[in-house]
């Protein structure tokens, strides 16, 4: 009998390969291994799926983080992903705020480019420590609003928070620039000893303040008359 | 070879690569050079121009075989329909506020879908024709990106840094189509602002070589029901409501209004409306029937313009002038006649909703009292059945809208849509006159039961034979008073809407103990 779909058979199909397939193969597999340098991070500094944000911890964690992250190739891209995939994904278990912070912190600070923007305006979460040790001669552009503690310990790098931040921004800052265009809440520049911090919106309250320079719309307002530089 | 000679020759193997679709013969058009193709309701139209002016560089039919490809597989696989398509430009808007820029980022991503998944799963000649076509701006952007993910030499390799963004888009996975079409429109924002900003300065608009997607390539069915899957897929109103006003103007063009389909330019679009009456076309309510008298067989009772998709055995072929065709075709609307007999029907029904300040606003969030209504409405206008409504907050001081009974879909809906907030009183006369309208009408009610004179409607609502589905929003006790008052009527069945889902549960005209069924 005749197959009445002969006329079917291999009409039209060709399916090649083609190089966006190989493109978005090698996306995967490296966010396949950023993700899995996250999860080692996750296993060993939030087991209880607890993380205390103390000095000590962070330090730990960025020590690992970097460890995680040794030998993968990514790019700034790679990074933005990572952050989409924490907030949507059900591939990682939980997602702890302050180690994604640190992670995606220390991923900025080895990536090759200088100048990384992350598109975070769709993010669900608010990830806390971003910009953490931002290194001279990067730059991180941030669209959309952060968590607590960014651009702690800020090492010479420039950091612009296109949106608003919250608690402790630029707490133990070294050197460097941080600009953030919208509001900042409390202990704003916290144990601070240099650098800029340029806000365009309001700030809540500042933290004490050992040193650098701290801008509320355009004003200088530390160092000034009314507030002076604390010494621990 | 003329360009028609071509057509005819490339299309039977165009059609056969594309497992034959249901596509007339494209047709040409004398149209723009710098356009290729349109495409209107189905009918593909090359433009003669387009094809003169590119034949110099190209062979005739590659460029025919290239245009149809693209063509066709925006008709089989992006957009593939009204809902996909809508739904694309949704996501667009998201990202750039504004309706030209979401249009056009709506139209590049939709090409870049269509015209990759042609050179993965097909043999075509897009790569060759794309090498031929002007670049400039955005199309100088696509024309390295489709170098880039192609892997052909298309003599550009410019705008590395938009390419390698735009590179990392799945495009072909179907169920990342929203997210990618975010990133991908945010990646492109500022060529289309500035696209779009030359264009307003020269006056002139740069237009796609591949033709635009408008609603053009729709008919009214489709648009109807895309409309309908896109109301059941946003997430609230106000996010429907703002892409409808963006088409409104298309679509009031193409003759859809609030009332439905039809020629010509229809009534002006009320979003609101039109989202409560799409999402109510997602849930059918079952109505049991009852023994009526007045009852008896369809007869021809007037005209009204025939739609595709409508039986043709309908038609009037004396005054459709022996065509078959929307528009002028013109079909019988049938009406029951008098005959008395013993079938079973459905009774007209009298809407009761409750628009005081404790419901919600209906244009401002989805209510499920509206909703509720609107199904109920659906579901009796269905039947042939007529429909009037009591719209009340407080009616002894005139808050309310009494709408007779009528067919009028939309007047109901208007009707039912209507928002009045402050107190929440009947007036016990006025449903007492709509009843008298009727032989015997089912009542609907809709309320959180949250009445000043809830005794009196419940004392009233006991002392009547009608069947009576009353639906009460949310616990209180006065919901609990009204179930304890009415358990014992077997006319009064009682439901509770917690939530969308629990709206097809509700069954209208539901009796207890079923009193009258049919000998």
């Amino acid at each position: 009998m005749k197959n009445p779909f002969e006329a079917f058979h291999h009409a039209g199909i060709l399916k090649r390969e083609i190089p966006l397939d190989t493109i978005l193969k090698s996306k995967e597999a490296t966010l396949a291994k950023i993700l899995a340098g996250y999860e080692d991070l996750l296993k060993n500094e939030a087991k209880d799926l607890v993380w205390l944000m103390q000095y000590s911890t962070v330090i730990k964690a960025y020590s690992i983080a970097e460890k995680g992250m040794e030998g993968i190739e990514y790019t700034a891209e790679d990074i933005e992903e990572f952050c989409y995939a924490l907030d949507h994904s059900d591939q990682i278990p939980y997602l702890i705020t302050g180690p994604a912070g640190v992670y995606i912190s220390a991923l900025c600070n080895h990536a090759e480019e200088e100048e990384i923007t992350l598109h975070l305006r769709d993010l669900n979460v608010k990830v806390n420590l971003l910009g953490y040790r931002l290194p001279p001669h990067k730059t991180l552009i941030v669209e959309g609003n952060v968590g607590d503690f960014t651009g702690i310990g800020l090492d010479g790098g420039e950091l612009i928070i296109e949106g608003s931040g919250k608690n402790y921004t630029g707490a133990g800052m070294k050197r460097g620039k941080i600009v953030v265009r919208h509001n900042l809440g409390f202990n704003t520049g916290h144990g601070m000893t240099g650098g800029e911090l340029i806000v365009g919106g309001r700030i809540k309250g500042l933290g004490k303040i050992v040193g650098g320079k701290v801008f509320e719309r355009d004003q200088l307002i530390f160092p000034n008359e009314g507030i002076k530089p604390f010494y621990f | 070879m003329e360009i028609e000679d071509i057509i005819q020759k490339v299309w039977a193997r165009v059609r056969r690569k594309h497992l034959y679709p249901q596509l007339p013969l494209p047709t040409v058009i004398e149209g723009g050079e710098d356009v290729a193709l349109e495409i209107k309701s189905k009918q593909l139209s090359i433009s003669s121009a387009f094809f003169n002016k590119l034949k110099e560089k190209m062979d005739g039919e590659d460029i025919v075989e290239a245009v149809l490809d693209h063509g066709i597989t925006h008709y089989m696989y992006c957009p593939w329909d009204f809902y996909t398509h809508i739904t694309l430009y949704n996501e667009a808007k998201k990202v750039v506020r504004q309706k030209d820029q979401a249009q056009r980022a709506t139209t590049y991503f939709m090409d870049v879908v269509t015209d990759t998944y042609c050179v993965k799963e097909k043999d075509t000649k897009l790569a060759a024709l794309y090498k031929n076509l002007p670049q400039s701006g955005v199309h100088e952007v696509l024309t390295a990106l489709y170098e880039k993910i192609w892997g052909e030499d298309l003599g550009s390799g410019k705008h590395e840094e938009l390419v390698n963004c735009l590179s990392r888009i799945p495009y072909l996975e179907r169920r990342k189509w929203g997210k990618s079409i975010k990133k991908f429109t945010k990646v492109i924002q500022d060529m289309l602002e500035e696209e779009l900003g030359n264009e307003q300065q020269s006056a002139q608009s740069e237009p796609n070589p591949m033709g635009e997607h408008s609603l053009e390539n729709y008919s009214l069915e489709e648009i109807d029901r895309g409309l309908r899957e896109f109301a059941s897929a946003v997430e609230d109103l106000q996010e429907f409501k703002e892409t409808v006003e963006d088409l409104k103007e298309e679509l009031e063009e193409k003759g859809y209004g609030t009332g439905g389909m039809g020629r010509g330019k229809g009534n002006a679009i009320d979003a609101n409306l039109l989202y409560y009456m799409k999402l109510a076309e997602s849930y059918t309510l079952p109505i049991k029937k009852i023994p009526i008298e007045k009852r008896g067989y369809l007869h021809p009772h007037a005209h009204r313009p025939w739609e595709i998709g409508k039986p043709f055995a309908d038609i009037d072929v004396w005054t459709s002038f022996g065509k078959v065709m929307p528009g002028i075709t013109q079909m019988w609307t049938k009406r029951e006649g008098e005959t008395h007999g013993e079938f079973e029907g459905t009774p007209d029904s009298l809407i009761i909703i409750d628009s005081s300040g404790s419901m919600i606003n209906p244009r401002e969030r989805l209510s499920y009292a509206v909703l509720g209504a609107a199904c109920a409405c659906n579901a009796y206008l269905k039947h042939e059945a007529r429909a009037a409504v009591y719209n009340f907050s407080d009616a002894l001081r005139g808050n309310k809208i009494v709408l007779d009974f009528n067919h009028d879909k939309e007047h109901v809906y208007q009707a039912i849509c209507r928002y009045f907030g402050g107190g929440t009183a009947l007036d016990l006369d006025d449903i007492t006159y709509l009843l008298s309208c009727a032989d015997n009408p089912d009542i609907f009610i809709i309320t959180d039961m949250q009445i000043t004179n809830l005794e009196k409607l419940i004392d009233f609502f006991t002392g009547i034979e009608n069947r009576v589905t009353a639906v009460h929003l949310g616990h209180n006790v006065h919901a609990a008073r009204f179930k304890d008052a009415t358990e014992k009527k077997k006319n009064i069945s009682l439901f509770n809407v917690k939530n969308k889902e629990d709206i097809p549960k509700i069954v209208l005209g539901k009796v207890k103990e079923y009193l009258t069924s049919p000998s």
